[in-house]
């Protein structure tokens, strides 16, 4: 075998799950999400950082996980479209994106919702989602008009509560 | 025509309920292809030409540790050519040859590795030493026809594929054109673009050696199809392979047929015996998967001094690539069919020429030969307008097909259906009017409102009529709708949801016709050895009026069949009864009545039956619709072009139109919103490049530029419903309407708000360099 075989042991919270693993150096992070903890909600649609797919959380902070090696977020707190809700009780931001048909295909969806997430912690406001932050993502099903609808509708609900 | 789901008029057709598979989706919980592990999977890497054309003179494994490696002789030995679908009159190339050593495009398929992980399957692919003898390549489709062009198939003694005509015959046509008193004439293109469905092409197959069977998990839109091709292609009985196509992100007509590359995946696991995966990557993407467009038109309209239109004609130069795709010259064929759009002609008619060129071979996408039809046809009304002197507005509504003129037959031999052309002109004239012009000081940004208009072809279609046209697929799809013994409802259909949410609106047809909830129904698709056959499968907007149609009929007659029951248990009469929230009661007296679950439950065991009612509560219908449905729709946009930096900001854009019975309407403008931002990529940015010896310049994202949400404006839209009168249910297609009109109404925008270049609008994309570039010429730039 000529790959190169090098291989380090990482330590990393994943949706509030300690998680230690060895993994090649070479192991981007978005295929240690999806091949080794078999976190699949993370979508990888370029692996050029371009399209926004592959949004993840790391330390609160959204990230391309495309363009990072697995080894890159040792000992930091990464969280995944996965652990943003459930099925029978999804997040505010995703029963938003339900109602407002924010999603066609759904391949988009995922990195868009964990871009958003990132910035409504980090205090942004839905027109600075909707004018900037959206524009980091490619959807190509969707046209985005919803998608806006939904984030817009999101803050709403948020701001009531 | 059988029943009408409007006998019963019931509350979810018409409401915008939420999508039914969406919650997995936004969880994560989808199931694409790259989701779906089995165990023992291997890893595919897909070798491909780098140079454009020449010959494969050796291709040596060597040292390569992958645990197999395939090339063209160990594939062409294996296996059977793949027959092409649409055939062009006098088309001789009939099928497409797999591990062919001649080189024809750059990204042609040549070989595969196979290792423990995609990683190092690329590292045994660089081991692999493969020797092309490079010959001059040529990508440009009128390059190609000259003289001393470099030939793709020397025997074939030219580069042109095929040449033929539709519509009226030409003689009478130039007889048209000879006696008209004014002719606008241009040559117009239509750029190569590509169609990018955000996940690309996928394939996990697993060979079982103890059943011979093959199990292949694929992104596609037509999953029948697809098995039909492989198991030929392979050499196996169709009952030996099966496709389940799961959750697709994205098709677009990109994923309607079988690709070679997938074809040596499955050849891997064949002779691996284990499950072999391989997802194509993005880089790939831009030169594997089929492009579209890139066509020609020199295109003329003939009409009197007072604007009525009399005849309009192309002639169509439509760049195949490197060899004919699965539909060949079909979308070619479809701009001269639609070339009339919704106007009145005597004489109307395209020659269509395809040539073979060293570039990725052109397919279907959204939009299919209409998109190109209404660039040509609606520039053509807007620079005849004018030269008349006119408005654009007024021209169409003169020469529009007034509603009581439907049916009408055009010369192109389309039999358009139902509905009031005019109406949507007026409905998208009174909200441009009552829109407050954008007032701003600086002189350099001009301002400016395009329209156009259409007329589509959805739902392929009668079978009888493919017979016609050469396209060896059924135009017919079938639909199972059953009442399980718990009276909850299985639908399944051959038609394939890629986004578009027909699980969702399905659902609704069958509970609506049925009298239950939709948490009382699933919809089943994709899987060949569960869903009934499907020729066509998810193209040509035809899923919901053709797929959509054959659940109404068959819902409705197991309506009748439990209606019928029920009247044996109550001792009543069916007509006398109704469901409603999942009982069937006496109308007008809910006390008397049996619950759908018993019923179901009695009915499957046979007891409790009416003489000569057979238990079973399901039925199977097979919908061939005696026409195509024909949607319509007004686009108009509100630009504002910047003189200094060529750049365009769509402003406002509005639509109205009707696609017939709206089944789901937040589905409906979710499907037209998407549809106008690709064509608002077509006319601004989308353009596939390549050297002029077929070298590919566009193979990311950073070179092929796609709508971004800053791009794209909210859109403002009318809709109303002309039921398709042979549609069981009404429906009409609505998928690709956005994407048909909105280059178009943009360019005609441009032109509106830039009259000193308007006649230099003939082409797309209108980017900043292209159009600074006519600015230029127009002597708008101050140098
Ligand atoms: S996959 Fe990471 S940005 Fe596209
Ligand atoms: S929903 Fe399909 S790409 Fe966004």
């Amino acid at each position: 075998m000529n790959a190169p075989q090098t291989v380090m042991a990482i330590n990393l919270v994943v949706n509030g799950v300690q998680v230690a693993r060895e993994v090649e150096v070479r192991t981007l992070l978005s295929t240690f999400l999806r091949d080794d903890l078999g976190l699949t909600g993370t979508h990888v649609a370029c692996e050029h950082g371009v399209c926004g797919s592959c949004t993840i959380l790391v330390d609160s902070q959204s990230v391309r996980s495309c363009l990072l090696l697995a080894v890159q977020v040792d000992g930091t707190n990464v969280e995944t479209v996965e652990g943003l809700g459930s099925l029978g009780s999804l997040s505010p931001l995703q029963d938003a994106m339900w109602r407002e048909h924010g999603l066609q295909c759904g391949f988009c969806t995922p990195g868009i919702l964990m871009s958003i997430e990132g910035e409504v912690r980090s205090g942004a406001s839905a027109e600075a989602i909707c004018d900037e932050v959206l524009s980091g993502h490619l959807c190509r099903c969707t046209g985005y008009q919803n998608i806006r609808t939904a984030i817009h509708a999101y803050f709403a609900t948020k701001d009531e509560s | 025509m059988t029943a009408s789901i409007d006998a019963h008029r019931p509350s979810l057709v018409g409401s915008s309920v939420r999508r039914v598979n969406d919650p997995r989706l936004l969880t994560g919980s989808g199931r694409f292809v790259d989701d779906i592990s089995l165990p023992g999977t291997l890893h595919a890497f897909i070798l491909r030409s780098t140079v454009a054309h020449g010959r494969l003179i050796s291709f040596e494994s060597g040292e390569s540790p992958a645990d197999i490696v395939l090339g063209p002789d160990d594939i062409a030995a294996a296996t059977e050519p793949l027959p092409f679908v649409w055939i062009a009159p006098d088309q001789q190339h009939l099928h497409l040859p797999m591990g062919d050593t001649t080189v024809r495009y750059v990204g042609q398929p040549l070989g595969i590795t196979v290792a423990r992980t995609r990683a190092e399957a690329e590292d045994a692919a660089e081991l692999v030493e493969m020797t092309i003898d490079q010959f001059p390549g040529v990508a440009d489709s009128l390059a190609a026809l000259e003289a001393d062009a470099p030939l793709l198939y020397p025997d074939h003694g030219s580069n042109l594929a095929v040449d033929f005509h539709i519509g009226d015959d030409p003689d009478v046509l130039e007889a048209a054109m000879a006696a008209a008193p004014i002719i606008v004439s241009r040559r117009l293109r239509i750029p190569r673009i590509a169609p990018i469905p955000l996940e690309t092409r996928g394939v996990l197959a697993d060979w079982n050696v103890g059943t011979e069977t093959l199990t292949v998990w694929m992104s596609t839109q037509t999953p029948h199809h697809v098995r039909d091709q492989l198991a030929h292609v392979l050499r196996l009985r169709i009952d030996q392979v099966r496709i389940i196509s799961g959750d697709v992100g994205g098709g677009f007509g990109a994923k309607e047929h079988l690709y070679p590359d997938e074809v040596m995946v499955c050849l891997a696991s064949i002779r691996l015996g284990v499950p072999v995966k391989w997802v194509e990557d993005r880089n790939e993407h831009f030169t594997a998967t089929c492009h579209a467009r890139d066509a020609v038109h020199d295109a003329r309209l003939a009409m009197t001094q007072d604007g009525v239109f009399l005849a309009i004609h192309t002639k169509v130069t439509g760049n195949l690539g490197a060899h004919f795709s699965n539909v060949g010259t079909g979308p070619f064929r479809v701009s001269g069919l639609m070339l009339p759009g919704p106007y009145r002609v005597v004489n109307a008619g395209a020659k269509i020429s395809g040539v073979f060129t060293n570039t990725t071979p052109t397919g279907a996408y959204r939009g299919f030969g209409m998109q190109e039809a209404a660039w040509v046809r609606e520039r053509l009304v807007d620079e005849a307008a004018r030269e008349l002197g006119v408005d654009p507005l007024e021209l169409r509504l003169r020469n529009v097909i007034s509603s009581e003129e439907l049916p009408h037959l055009t010369p192109t031999f389309q039999e358009y259906d139902s509905g009031d052309y005019a109406r949507s002109l007026t409905m998208v004239r009174d909200r441009v009017r009552a829109h407050v012009p954008i007032v701003d000081p600086n002189p350099r940004i001009r301002r400016g409102i395009g329209f156009a208009t259409h007329v589509e072809f959805t739902g392929l279609g009668p079978s009888v009529m493919q017979e016609i046209v050469g396209f060896r697929l059924g135009g017919y799809e079938t639909a199972v709708v059953r009442m399980e013994p718990d009276g909850s409802v299985f639908v399944s259909s051959g038609v394939m949801g890629m986004g578009q949410g027909i699980e969702t609106t399905l659902a609704q047809l069958a509970a609506d016709c049925l009298g239950v909830g939709m948490d009382r129904v699933s919809v089943h698709l994709g899987d060949t050895a569960q869903a009934p056959y499907s020729a066509a499968g998810s193209i040509a907007s035809r899923s919901m009026t053709v797929g959509g149609g054959a659940v109404v009929t068959a819902a409705n007659t197991l309506r009748e069949k439990i209606l019928r029951i029920a009247a044996h248990r109550l001792e009543a009469s069916a007509q006398d009864l109704v469901i409603t929230e999942g009982r069937v009661c006496i109308k007008g007296d809910s006390s008397v009545g049996i619950s759908l679950e018993e019923l179901a439950e009695y009915s499957w065991l046979g007891w409790k039956l009416p003489e000569g009612e057979t238990p079973d509560l399901e039925v199977k219908f097979v919908h061939d619709p005696s026409n195509i449905s024909y949607p319509y729709a007004t686009h108009a946009a509100a630009v504002a072009v910047d003189l200094d930096t060529g750049q365009v900001q769509i402003e406002r854009y509005w639509v109205a139109h009707d696609s017939g019975v709206v089944v789901n309407p937040r589905i409906v403008d979710g499907q037209i919103a998407g549809g106008v931002a690709q064509g608002l990529g077509i006319a601004l940015f989308e353009k596939v490049l390549y050297e002029e010896n077929g070298q590919p310049n566009s193979t990311t994202f950073l070179d092929y530029l796609i709508p971004l949400a800053s791009d794209v404006p909210d859109i403002v839209m009318d809709h109303f419903e002309t039921p398709a009168p042979h549609i069981p249910g009404g429906m009409k297609g609505v998928g690709e309407g956005g994407t048909i009109v909105a280059p178009v109404a943009i360019g005609n925008a441009i032109a509106a708000a830039v009259p000193e270049i308007a006649g230099l609008i003939l082409e797309t994309p209108l980017s900043p360099g292209r159009l600074w570039e006519l600015l230029r010429i127009g002597g708008l730039i101050n140098e």
